[in-house]
């Protein structure tokens, strides 16, 4: 469904030392700098896989995006959307695709959404009969009954992105681009944004790329990740993998019956947290299940939760390490 | 007192940031310059007016000439576009963040506004200077005292119209259609400037109405003062009415502004 | 034809939606139709001022010289009402970077923010415009043949035609010099020439205004069809002034497009 081989997105940006004299230089001179955005990527998604893009601020996530979306074109190396060339923004193309970013919408300001769903009907030439039935759907799924005739500007954040989403997802697009769709919103609005897209996905096998800050949002609905830092791939796989590769190890997490004053508690595992009825061990995966027994048989144990590293955790290992060449 | 000393305190740091600013944007800049067509325009209709029917109320083709070239200088000099910014960031609310800084919006504002200043006189002050010498020796006054007058009442039309710009802006505090107050005040400024033709060419009774309001010194005074058609009397005159309006558009600026800025941040952004 | 339909079908969606956004702002309505008599009077002062020191300027009468003015006001009316409003919304888009939805919709992105939005109540201006017009012609003593009549409207198709496409132009550079709070200003400040009568500017002028950005095109030449004294050379001149920029707008659009990054995210 989505092909990208070696992309690369260059801009060239204008430096300017601080100061009055060099402001005024710049007038006549203004040295630029190329930024690599993307910086040689490549990968490739099948239709239906729900695909998370990871990685810090300035990571070049965005910018594929837009490349893949058709809104800017690559400097070198090609991208291929169901079977499109995306700058090419043929119409047949754009049909097939939506694009949601968090924190600014395509929602007429003045109007209510009810207006923008009307215009966009008539963009995509969706037929009557079919658009009653999406936007009744995706009514009940977003429970959007109380807020589609509200002008746009007087609604809360979270009914807005619910209201984009919609909008977004009116033509059936094959292919959604989410970027950093739960920016800002609640922890409840968060949760339920994700059922919606998990649901959407399950039910017309739309495939899915995803980015975003929030962990949870990827635990939640992306079985795949591709990290990319600094422009370049990082990890391309199962998020499973990349908990195994880069963390090796599994959190023992014991809640004790009662208190103990034993000093070396290092024999059963790295000891990350030690509290008057809890610690928390860190156990390597091979010694896992002999480490365990030996809790149990030598500690008052009362519960056990064996899990893993936090994904927080392993991304700021990933970033910290230098890429490979 | 605390406030004013602040201000001026920051004043430099504020300016030099602000010429940087002003001079990062190059396009912008020469946009504003090109907006100023204005008197180039009326200058080719009057000399062409001088030029068909004999001098005008006294006005010959070359005293057209040199009154519009003067005037694009005092116009290059003194304009201010505070009140569409500040209309702006009212209506978005980014103007929270000015007034959550320790400096008063205001002196922000004129900072910004007063530090376009240089840029615009090294592009368009050689220009125009070279043109008026071309278009008449005679049409600049010779007099130095003259010449200090016309630098002061220069500097009052850019606090009038600074305060009277941030006064339409303050009014976003208030009402929704600041703009259209803008364009009124455009309009009347306009005629009322001696912008579109010389203030001596009216009727009687409209100079006497012009003489009393702010327009004219904001235009029209310092460009008669500077080629030569004003007497040192008449000139002191109209700096007297000139200051007086800068004083009470500067203090009704400043109330308005504060009183506006109270009822905002009581019912929020 | 199927997709001229479609974009038959557009239009009304977009047209339609204009319409509700400009009702939202009802009381624009009393504002606008006062301003618009007030700047109705301010345009014609200049004129009055001039032709009260003299009977005719560079050949044109008083009555010939309201007529200018009158296809000026109702331009402006045009412009104001129905180009302005969208392309200042396109330098909001940018700005904000959300051009990015209208560059996905699948439709051109050219037409859709030339329909997006309108300010209605600027049709006062035309009403006021031809109003200006009809007297000119009362006080000429005779009306216009139908020939001319119609040649005028011919001419006024190219001017706003023309005026469209120097907003494009316009626009286009904003994709590369993102600030342009001024651009409405700057276009103001140049159109305002076009109050006047051409032949009022000599040597150089006059070579800019005709041939560089024409104003000549936009109130001179429809004026004087109305008048019956233009030449059918250069109307016809003028036609194909106006649709040889409007595909050069066209262009520079496209160009301009092509560079377009959008603000960081």
């Amino acid at each position: 469904m989505i092909q990208v081989t070696e992309l690369h997105k260059h801009y060239s940006v204008h430096r300017r030392p601080p100061g009055l004299w060099a402001a005024f230089r710049s007038v006549v001179r203004r040295p630029t700098e190329i930024v690599k955005a993307v910086d040689g990527i490549s990968f490739s998604i099948e239709a239906g896989e729900r695909v998370g893009f990871l990685g810090p601020n300035g990571a070049g996530k965005t910018t594929t995006l837009k490349v893949l979306s058709g809104l800017l074109f690559p400097t070198s190396g090609s991208a291929l959307v169901a079977g499109h060339v995306p700058f090419r923004r043929e119409t047949a193309f754009l049909r097939q695709i939506t694009l949601v970013m968090g924190q600014k919408q395509q929602l007429l300001w003045d109007l209510p959404p009810s207006e923008t769903f009307e215009l966009n009907r008539a963009l995509y030439e969706i037929p009557k009969t079919q658009f009653h039935e999406t936007l009744a759907e995706l009514t009940e799924l977003l429970d959007l009954e109380r807020v589609s005739k509200v002008p746009t500007r007087q609604l809360s954040l979270g009914e807005r992105m619910k209201c984009e989403l919609c909008a977004a997802l009116l033509h059936r697009p094959k292919v959604l681009f989410l970027d950093e769709p739960t920016i800002g919103l609640d922890v409840s609005m968060q949760s339920a944004l994700r059922g919606f897209v998990r649901a959407y996905n399950e039910r017309f096998g739309a495939t899915v790329l995803l980015t975003s800050h929030y962990m949870d949002d990827v635990l939640a609905l992306c079985p795949r990740v591709i990290v990319i830092d600094k422009g370049r791939l990082r990890y391309d796989g199962k998020l499973a993998d990349l908990t195994h590769t880069l963390r090796p190890e599994k959190r023992v997490a014991v809640r004790l019956s009662r208190a103990i004053e034993a000093a070396d508690l290092d024999r059963f595992g790295k000891l990350t947290e030690r509290g008057p009825d809890r610690v928390v061990f860190q156990v390597p995966q091979d010694a896992l299940r002999d480490r365990v027994a030996r809790v149990i048989a030598e500690l008052p144990v009362a519960d056990m939760t064996i899990e893993d590293p936090p994904l927080e955790e392993i991304m700021r290992d990933l970033f910290a390490a230098p890429a490979s060449p | 007192m605390n406030a004013i000393f602040r201000a001026l305190r920051a004043l430099p740091t504020l300016l030099k940031v602000g010429v940087a600013e002003a001079v990062a944007y190059r396009a912008e800049f020469v946009i504003w310059l090109l907006t100023t067509t204005m008197p180039l325009v009326m200058l080719a209709l009057w000399s062409e007016v001088a030029r068909e029917g004999g001098p005008v109320g006294g006005f010959t083709g070359a005293d057209f000439t040199a009154y519009f070239l003067a005037s694009f200088i005092v116009r290059q000099l003194t304009g201010c576009w505070v009140a569409w910014d500040m209309n702006r960031e009212i209506r978005e609310g980014t103007i929270s963040m000015r007034l959550l800084r320790p400096i008063h919006p205001l002196a922000a504002y004129a900072a910004d506004n007063a530090a376009v200043l240089p840029m615009r006189l090294v592009l368009s002050l050689p220009i125009a200077l070279a043109a008026l010498y071309f278009a008449g020796r005679d049409h600049v006054t010779h007099d130095p005292a003259m010449l200090g007058l016309f630098c002061v009442t220069v500097a009052g039309a850019w606090l009038l119209s600074f305060s009277i710009m941030s006064i339409i802006g303050s009014l976003a505090f208030y009402i929704d259609s600041t703009l259209a107050v803008a364009d009124l005040w455009f309009g009347l400024f306009f005629i009322l400037s001696g912008y579109f033709v010389p203030i001596r060419l009216f009727p009687g009774w409209l100079q006497a109405a012009a003489d009393a309001l702010p327009f004219r010194a904001m235009l029209g005074l310092p460009v008669e003062e500077l080629i030569g058609m004003q007497t040192r009397a008449s000139a002191l005159r109209g700096m007297a009415i000139e200051w007086a309006w800068v004083l009470t558009c500067w203090t009704g600026a400043v109330v308005l502004f504060n009183r506006g800025a109270r009822k905002y941040s009581a019912y929020g952004a | 034809m199927a997709r001229d339909v479609r974009y038959a079908r557009l239009l009304g969606a977009q047209l339609r939606i204009a319409g509700l956004t400009s009702l939202q702002y009802r009381a624009d309505f009393y504002t606008d139709a006062v301003m618009s008599v007030f700047w109705l009077a301010v345009n014609l002062a200049p004129l009055l001022v001039v032709y009260g020191h003299e009977k005719t300027l560079a050949g044109w009468s008083f009555p010939e010289a309201l007529v200018v003015i009158g296809w000026f006001t109702v331009l402006k009316g045009i412009l104001d009402g129905a180009v302005n409003p969208c392309l200042t919304a396109i330098v909001e888009h940018i700005r904000k970077g959300t051009l990015d939805f209208i560059l996905l919709k699948p439709a051109d992105a050219q037409f859709l923010i030339s329909t997006a939005k309108l300010s209605p109540w600027r049709a006062v201006d035309v009403l006021g415009g031809l109003g200006v017009l009809v007297l000119a012609f009362v006080r000429l003593h005779r009306w216009p043949a139908p020939a001319a009549l119609l040649s005028a409207l011919l001419l006024l198709g190219a001017a706003v035609l023309l005026l469209y496409s120097l907003w494009i132009l316009a626009v286009s550079v904003a994709f590369w010099v993102v600030k342009l709070d001024n651009l409405a200003f700057l276009f103001g400040s140049i159109f305002d020439a076009a109050r006047w009568p051409i032949g009022v500017f000599r040597g150089i002028w006059r070579f800019l205004f005709t041939f560089v950005i024409p104003l000549a095109v936009l109130t001179t030449y429809p004026a004087m069809a109305l008048l019956g004294t233009l030449a059918l050379r250069t109307g016809l001149l003028a036609g194909l002034c106006a649709l040889a920029f409007f595909a050069f707008a066209r262009v520079v659009w496209g160009q301009a497009i092509g560079h377009y990054t959008s603000a960081s995210s």
